[in-house]
């Protein structure tokens, strides 16, 4: 069963002991040692992420505008300015365009990386590793490289989409709303989706070898094989990968930010660019934490339903 | 690396002086000249200025633009901010509502008695019942051309608005582009349609009682007749900052743009042959008599209130604002930044350097182009804080792009613009 | 293993294609970075270079603080590697085999670390680092960046945990082998590409890090690669060349670094399953 992704052990195989005199005490010293273990990690992340956040809870009922600037306590009053914005629930539209958008795109890369990396052909071990060439560049590298390559001046991509006869005349990629985004979608999308591949990849060396070479043996073609083998056993990867990846994409601020700062009129705006907009650029620090919250629950609402619905499946 | 050489070698002069009875004053400076040979021209200068100043320590921390609108902030609210910071007049609302920016007005009144300050310059700063700082160096907007490609198509540079039309469109033609105008969001862009806006009489963002007087017709003509020559600009334009046009331009792709300058980009991407680089002052409306532009009248502010530092501080600026070093303080970038004093303008320290020197009948276009020069929300001493949200938002630039991209009318736009200034402000 | 003609053809575009997606932008990239600015922003972009100079990276390494730079993001990446696997391992373990109140919940919450949006710790963080007397230090960035990929680290490490058979460790417990004493001697050993995998992601992550770093650190001298790139993008020009040339010199090092661990972090992704 222990395929993929750990599950949860069982308490019985989780118990050290094995009967006897000992086992209370050992249980007791064991216990103080897992304390010991995760306390560390688990401090480190409530000193940096969680009393950030609870300070940013307490921000968001407050009115401040910008730091260094007390403010008083108005209860609930962000939420119900933030839920009554139009900017809000468009934000948070195009972000669900966002997420749906890298989702697809990073996927559908990755698999067809990871499958081609799994096969044997000269120099495969060396693909391997430079296939995540674009994942170890810098987000601000990546932003500067690739406003270069799509712009007018200088820039390769229009050259060669005329020439290919894709395109008839050069075109501004951060010129409309749909094509900024589907742009900036693709530029974080080559950034990612290595890292993608080489998960998917993981999971594909864990699919037994005669399971696939059982189904040869019965004439299954390629397709069927994948249909039938390769994508069922990748299930339990790819749901955990959509999970963690939706809130990491969920959360992408820098790429779209030196990009397109949110523009063309409001076309790439997602809740992570209001959020800094709200707060550095508007100066309203406590509304952009109110938004945050906002987001925050509603991810951790998505992530704790998906993971429900995933073990309830891996029960079934 | 040659700043940080001699930064280290001012440490060590330091240390050994420490043991003497000599007090101290240190100021730490942070501003946003940021490119390489900027730092280091400032770095030259402190370091003479800490020679000839033994009691006084300046030093420089450069900082990114994109980051210093939640930086300065957070530094000062936590106590590892600057002394001294040289910023653009949308920084100083915000700064003089967490109460750091001093009143310089003193000060600045002895400068402009000894230097004559330009009066544009000192007024962004100029409200509330105090001067928030001293105007350093200054940048104006000009319409910068290739003169071969007005030649070409046998146009005389355009100084109406009906002539700037009819000129864009002639030179649009073969994959080349009449005018590079962006349309993004962004400040550049806000600053590109500001330059519609001040010649067209309608340079005020609000009303002396701090209502909006953005919604009128005026502000409306100017948006349509922006969006109306945009449409004669590369494709890219609607995702531009200021580098992006600069490229187009020093390629040749686009035969005009509205930039600062061009000075530098023209010299070392663009060819070089200062006779074909044509620069003049934007044109106006049909019925308006004279040329205005968008100016950003560079400053230093103080933001500590310890006297001691507020007497080293009088002491360096009066120090950078001699002829004999003001000028090569200017030119830390050549061609862009501009003389805010009288005798700056005349000191030698200015005009003899290379570049200047080379692109002189431009430069002084340019200064002469600077005196009319505005900035949004900071005219008429009508500047409120909402200034800082509306700029920092690039309100001005959302209402370009529903007209350019989303082909909502004019009139309605700049309403809609309205709007959202009256919802920032409240 | 035999294929079909078909199948071999559509592997053999499928690798092309990649093989331009990837490999293309980084040719444009490094070859522009020896052109003449000229060539650069020239309106027919040239696909192999006309001109060779080497004016950009020479002021790159003559004006700014580059190599201060790349060696700050060498530091702050090698410590947070370091720190995100010492605090992952003993956790992971906790949290895969022992005795822990709440065990699953807590391992799953830690995941909803990645439900905030970085943004917005960003302005309290740097409240808490001024009064620990942090900002402006390169610790700061080692703790932030250690923060952000430990949640990622643990879950990655328990995976790997998982595929180590459970009686060996059995065996060593038998014989009365202490529990750290199994998981330094007995696990580590068996995990160690596993950790390697751990370490590159953590220093990965750190190498890329752009808006902490921005915000947290003052001056020049402890600016990380992010940073310092984005400082020569300046406000009102661009000089591509020397982008390129930056950008070039951002990518170098990790490529390097890649090029001596690359195997093992794939291997240490991959071949560890296989048992």
């Amino acid at each position: 069963m222990e395929r993929g992704f750990p599950k949860p052990r069982t308490k019985e195989a989780a118990d050290p002991g094995v009967g006897g005199q000992g086992l209370r005490r050992r249980r007791l010293s064991e216990r103080k040692l897992a304390l010991l273990f995760v306390t560390p990690a688990l401090g480190l992340l409530a000193l940096t992420l969680l009393w950030p956040l609870v300070l940013a809870v307490d921000l968001s009922l407050r009115d401040v505008r910008f730091i260094g600037k007390p403010g008083e306590f108005v209860g609930l009053a962000n939420y119900t300015d933030v839920l009554g914005e139009a900017r809000f629930w468009q934000s948070g539209l195009r972000s669900l365009i966002w997420v749906a958008g890298n989702a697809v795109v990073q996927t559908a890369l990755a698999l067809a990386a990871a499958l081609v990396l799994h096969q044997s052909f000269p120099g495969v071990r060396i693909a391997r590793v430079w296939v995540l060439l674009t994942w170890i560049v810098p987000t601000v590298v990546v932003v500067i490289i690739w406003r270069w390559l799509l712009s007018n001046s200088g820039g390769m991509i229009n050259p060669l989409l005329v020439q290919a006869g894709l395109l008839e005349a050069p075109v501004g990629f951060f010129s409309s709303r749909e094509s900024a985004m589907t742009t900036l979608v693709l530029i974080n999308s080559w950034r990612w989706f290595p890292f993608v591949t080489l998960m998917i990849l993981a999971a594909l060396t864990r699919i037994p070898g005669d399971l696939d070479e059982a189904a040869r043996m019965d004439g299954a073609g390629a397709w069927q094989r994948f249909r039938r083998i390769t994508w069922p056993l990748l299930q339990p990867t790819l749901s955990v990968l959509l999970v963690v990846g939706t809130l990491l994409s969920f959360n992408v601020f820098d790429i779209i930010w030196l990009t397109t700062a949110g523009g063309p009129s409001g076309g790439t705006q997602t809740l992570p660019v209001l959020i800094y907009e709200t707060a550095f650029k508007g100066y309203e620090l406590s509304r952009a934490a109110a938004i945050s919250v906002l987001t925050g629950l509603a991810l951790m609402g998505f992530a704790i339903a998906a993971s429900r619905s995933m073990t309830r499946e891996e029960g079934a | 690396m040659t700043y940080k050489t001699t930064s280290s070698l001012t440490l060590s002069i330091l240390l050994l002086g420490s043991g003497s009875a000599l007090a101290q004053t240190e100021l730490m400076l942070w501003h946003m000249e940021q490119p390489p040979h900027r730092v280091e021209r400032v770095q030259e200068l402190l370091d003479a200025f800490n020679a000839a100043h033994p009691d006084i320590v300046v030093t420089q921390e450069p900082q990114n633009w994109g980051e210093i609108y939640a930086k300065a902030p957070a530094a000062l609210a936590a106590g590892n901010g600057p002394d001294l910071l040289f910023a653009i007049p949308d920084f100083a609302p915000i700064l003089k509502e967490i109460g750091a920016v001093q009143d310089v007005g003193a000060f600045v009144g002895a400068l402009d008695a000894k230097h004559d300050l330009l009066d544009s310059a000192v007024a962004s700063y100029s409200y509330d019942n105090g001067v928030w700082a001293v105007p350093l160096y200054n940048m104006a907007m000009s319409l910068w051309y290739h003169k071969g490609a007005f030649e070409a198509a046998g146009l005389a540079v355009p100084k109406t608005w009906s002539e700037w039309q009819a000129a864009t469109e002639k030179l649009t033609a073969d994959g080349k582009y009449g005018i590079g105008l962006p349309a993004s969001k962004g400040l550049y862009t806000d600053q590109v349609v500001y330059n519609f806006m001040v010649n067209n009489g309608a340079s005020e963002l609000y009303n002396a009682d701090g209502t909006f007087a953005f919604d009128n017709p005026k502000t409306a003509e100017s948006y349509a007749m922006a969006a109306a020559l945009q449409k004669f600009s590369p494709p890219d334009s609607a995702g531009w900052f200021w580098g992006d046009a600069e490229a187009c331009f020093a390629s040749g792709t686009c035969a005009s743009i509205l930039q600062f300058t061009t000075i530098t980009t023209y010299e070392t991407q663009g060819g070089g042959d200062a006779a074909k680089l044509g620069v003049a002052p934007i044109p106006h409306a049909d019925g308006e008599s004279q040329h205005n532009t968008i100016a950003y009248a560079n400053a230093v502010m103080l933001l500590s209130d310890d006297p001691a530092k507020r007497a080293a501080f009088e002491t360096f600026i009066s120090w950078l604002l001699e002829p004999a070093n003001y000028g090569r303080f200017l030119n830390m970038e050549p061609g862009l930044f501009l003389p805010v004093t009288a005798d700056g303008a005349k000191a030698d320290s200015f005009w003899n350097d290379p570049l200047v020197q080379k692109y002189k009948p431009q430069i002084e276009t340019m200064i002469a182009n600077s005196a009319n020069g505005m900035l949004f929300g900071f005219t008429n001493g009508r500047t409120f804080p909402s200034i800082a949200p509306i700029s920092g938002q690039n309100v001005l630039s959302e209402v370009l792009q529903a007209v350019v991209i989303d082909g909502v009318d004019p009139a309605a736009a700049v309403a809609a613009g309205q709007v959202r200034m009256q919802d920032i402000a409240q | 293993m035999k294929q079909s003609l078909p199948l071999r053809l559509l592997l053999a575009v499928t690798i092309l294609f990649f093989l331009l997606l990837i490999g293309l932008p980084f040719w444009w990239v490094i070859s522009g970075s020896f052109k003449l600015p000229q060539e650069i922003i020239a309106r027919e972009p040239t696909l192999v270079p006309q001109s060779f100079t080497l004016q950009h990276y020479a002021k790159l390494l003559d004006a700014s603080a580059y190599p201060t730079y790349l060696v700050n993001s060498l530091i702050v990446g090698l410590a947070s590697s370091v720190l995100t696997v010492l605090l992952a391992v003993p956790a992971a373990y906790a949290f895969f085999r022992m005795e822990l109140p709440f065990r699953e919940g807590m391992y799953r919450a830690i995941l909803l670390a990645y439900a905030f949006p970085g943004v917005i710790v960003l302005i309290p963080i740097y409240g808490l680092f001024a009064q620990l007397g942090l900002v402006d230090n390169l610790l700061a960035l080692i703790i932030v960046n250690t923060t952000f990929a430990l949640p990622f680290s643990i879950w990655m490490m328990r995976s790997f945990l998982a595929t180590i058979p459970r009686d060996l460790e059995e065996a060593a417990r038998m014989d009365g082998a202490p529990t750290p004493v199994i998981l330094r001697r007995i696990l580590v050993p068996l995990i160690l590409p596993g950790v390697a995998a751990v370490g590159v992601f953590a220093f990965i992550s750190s190498w890329t890090e752009y808006l902490f770093a921005s915000v947290l650190i003052l001056s020049d001298d402890k600016r990380t690669v992010p940073v310092g790139f984005a400082g020569i993008i300046g406000q009102y020009q661009i000089d591509w060349g020397l982008l390129l040339a930056g950008a070039s010199l951002a990518i170098l090092p990790v490529v390097i670094i890649f090029s001596l661990v690359g195997r093992a972090f794939v291997s240490g992704l991959t071949d560890g399953a296989v048992k």
